[in-house]
């Protein structure tokens, strides 16, 4: 019974850690030249959101690293190359 | 007939604007030159409906729903002002981003044509566009152009003067009766529009290359842009700069030119003869023409570096140093986009000043405001060449010193202001389109040179000419308006009115009234520093110092100055780092929109300089004679002060913070 207990909880505790990962699992964690999907963009910032809407970058999209520049992220969104901070490639889930 | 110009950013819309108009405004191939609307009537080859048809340029937009402050003047503009028709530029090598624009504008009812622009780019990279099918579906005209290269600007000029007042049909329409607040249904329709333009991409264009691939380009950005390499490389690029304008080509322009001017003194000087008053003669010989002479003697050195400035610029280079410098202005406490700002401060403060308003927060758009003119501007680059010239046998090392002096006092400016002013919880983020590299053009780079000498020689004839001849009036007559005599020149107007100043400055090595007469008068215009030190010493020629030795036999114009070289670094430092002229200040006094930050903006940078000027001669004079220069102790008291009262408002604004977390606990 308590081992029971232990290994739900464990599991529960383990599903959690992954679930987390996966949430976490940002721009800033691409590896470069590889084109991922979009899941989403985790920000509270309601403008910044919006504006990334505009320029095609919201969940379903593509997107790909090309490289890091000094503190910057250069990335290709609809055949379109941006140049983005850290603080906004951590916003874009993939 | 009106013609609004609309499009994404860096899609071409002002060198298009330019070349329809024949206007100047200035572009940069970088996004965010334009902050503000400009007008101007299209050039008559062009124009062949026999009325005049109005172009508006407006800054670049992402989209018609406004979420920075360009693009609020854009889709304000197109709604509220009915344009007869836009132009809508489009990017051709990114028409899956820039049509959700083009849909947006298709659905005003206002009758659009696209320009479908930087085509001839478009096509070297292996990307076919089926144009008319693009303009079957869109339902508009569309016209291949290329604003560079001045291709199809008729062809566009034409079909948007046909158009007119036909109406438009929407290839798109976003559901009837969307309310604007309901953020859900706003997003699902934008999302159809953006799968809308996908389809209508797919069908139109064949691309050859994959351009999500790494490219030379990519290549080139990670030596120019690297973490540790970008500003080495950075001032490379800028030591290069000078040492062209500064050291080679300009001086050789230079010597010229002020033959030139050397001779139309000596013809003036023959033909007033000696039948004409010794004042007047005077007033116009060394006031006019030897003060003017002077400032415009720099012409040559300064037209090299904003040629080279403007190269840098069209090639693409200035846009990898923003995102190499975003880094470290991130770090003291200021938004990314305070970059543009800063490297427009360079040609000049005030177009400086007015692109801070792109900056989203208002403590970031003041600091900014505040912090740009610390930047060498372009009038001031004949006061670094005097004293680079003059003290220091023409170095290039000084101008370099100079700017990334300015960058690093715009830098400690930043965490001293942090410090002081609360931040606001609005999280700043950066974002911009890297523009492509490309050759820069010989013609652009000239015609934005022409136009900054323009300029600058309208300014020396104007505002410099006059105070001028007011400095050396002053300088000829006491207050009872008696001519100064000889050896008694403590005695003139200026001297009196200066003297007081001086006395302020002794502590900086610099407290003869000459000097603080030439500081005075730079707050008007800084070319002005140059002027009346030219019409104070009577030295019309500060390029070719040499022949200045043989003519006047005084030794050399260091000696002349009184100035040893330490004192001069220290005079030219506070120069460039104390408020700028009075028309840059009006530019702050207009973005920041507050009293209190404008005063404090003005003493915090007369502090600055003075502190910086202090500094510089006092540990410069320790260094090469073992001993502090003059005043040492009422100027570390002045120092002091200001540090202290600065030190003072950061503690308040701790203990502010601290009673703030209290009362919310």
């Amino acid at each position: 019974m308590e081992l029971a207990i232990t290994n739900l909880l464990f599991n529960r505790k383990a599903k959690n850690r992954k679930l987390d990962a996966v949430k976490q699992q940002n721009l800033t964690h691409a590896k470069v030249n590889c084109t991922y999907n979009i899941r989403g963009i985790d920000t509270e910032d309601k403008c910044m959101k919006d504006f990334l809407f505009t320029l095609g970058c919201f969940e379903g999209e593509k997107v790909t690293v090309i490289s890091v520049l000094a503190d910057n992220y250069i990335i290709h969104v609809k055949d379109a190359r941006y140049s983005i901070d850290k603080e906004l490639a951590r916003a874009i889930l993939i | 007939m009106r013609i609004a110009l609309a499009g994404n950013p860096n899609s071409g819309k002002t060198t298009l604007f330019n070349a329809i108009t024949g206007r100047i405004e200035h572009v940069g191939n970088w996004p965010g030159v334009t902050v503000a609307k400009k007008e101007g009537d299209v050039k008559r080859e062009l124009n062949r409906t026999g009325s005049t048809i109005r172009a508006v340029d407006l800054p670049g937009a992402y989209s018609i729903s406004p979420f920075t402050s360009e693009e609020c003047i854009t889709s304000n503009f197109i709604r509220d002002e009915d344009p007869d028709v836009i132009i809508n530029i489009v990017d051709a090598a990114s028409l899956r981003r820039s049509l959700f624009f083009t849909t947006q504008l298709l659905e005003l009812g206002i009758p659009v044509v696209i320009a479908l622009n930087k085509i001839d780019q478009v096509k070297r990279k292996g990307i076919t566009i089926n144009t008319d099918k693009l303009a079957e579906k869109l339902k508009c005209k569309v016209i291949e152009t290329s604003s560079t290269r001045k291709k199809g600007l008729a062809e566009l000029i034409a079909a948007a003067a046909e158009v007119r007042g036909k109406g438009q049909e929407a290839p798109f329409s976003s559901p009837a009766g969307l309310d604007d607040t309901d953020r859900a249904g706003v997003e699902a329709a934008d999302r159809e529009r953006f799968a809308f333009v996908d389809k209508l991409v797919e069908e139109v264009e064949v691309r050859k290359i994959d351009s999500s691939r790494l490219t030379i380009q990519d290549a080139v950005d990670r030596i120019v842009a690297h973490k540790i390499w970008g500003i080495p490389i950075f001032a490379v690029v800028i030591f290069a700069v000078f040492s062209i304008s500064q050291v080679w080509l300009g001086p050789l322009l230079a010597d010229y030119f002020v033959g030139w001017i050397d001779g139309l003194y000596a013809y003036v000087e023959g033909l007033l003869g000696d039948g004409v008053s010794p004042l007047l003669s005077a007033l116009l010989l060394d006031g006019i023409i030897g003060g003017v002479g002077a400032v415009v003697g720099f012409l040559p050195l300064i037209m090299v570096m904003f040629f080279l400035l403007a190269l840098l610029e069209d090639c693409g280079y200035m846009a990898r140093v923003a995102v190499v410098m975003d880094r470290y202005l991130k770090k003291v406490g200021l938004s990314g986009r305070s970059i543009i700002p800063m490297i427009l401060g360079t040609g000049c403060a005030i177009p400086g000043v007015m692109a801070t308003r792109t900056i989203r927060d208002p403590r970031q758009r003041r600091t900014t405001a505040m912090l740009t003119p610390f930047m060498p501007c372009g009038a001031k680059l004949p006061v670094i060449a005097l004293f680079a010239g003059v003290f220091f046998k023409d170095a290039a090392w000084v101008g370099t010193t100079m700017y990334f002096m300015g960058i690093a006092i715009v830098i400690v400016g930043a965490l001293i202001i942090r410090r002081i002013v609360r931040e606001s919880p609005v999280r700043s983020f950066f974002i911009m389109e890297l523009p492509e590299y490309r050759l820069p053009s010989i013609k652009r780079a000239f015609i934005s040179m022409m136009s900054r000498a323009k300029a600058f020689i309208i300014k020396a004839g104007t505002i410099i000419l006059v105070c001028n001849a007011l400095v050396h009036i002053m300088q000829a007559f006491t207050w009872s308006f008696q001519p100064v005599e000889e050896g008694m020149q403590s005695t003139s107007i200026l001297a009196t009115l200066a003297t007081p100043f001086a006395v302020l400055l002794i502590p900086l090595g610099f407290g003869a009234w000459q000097l603080a007469a030439a500081a005075l008068t730079g707050f008007i215009a800084k070319e002005n520093v140059v002027g009346t030190l030219a019409v104070v010493y009577s030295i019309s020629n500060f390029i070719d110092t040499e022949e200045f030795v043989l003519v006047s036999g005084a030794g050399d114009v260091a000696a002349v100055l009184g100035l040893t070289s330490v004192s001069a670094l220290a005079y030219l430092m506070f120069n460039l780092f104390t408020p700028p002229c009075f028309a840059a200040i009006g530019a702050m006094n207009a973005e920041m929109g507050s009293r209190k930050w404008l005063w404090a903006a003005i003493g915090f940078q007369f502090g600055m300089g003075y502190t910086v000027a202090y500094l510089v001669y006092q540990i410069g004079t320790l260094i090469t004679t073992g001993s502090f220069g003059n005043a040492v102790i009422p100027g570390f008291l002045a120092v002091a002060f200001f540090i202290g009262l600065l030190i003072h408002l950061m503690h308040r604004k701790e203990q502010r913070a601290s009673a703030g977390v209290k009362e919310v606990a």
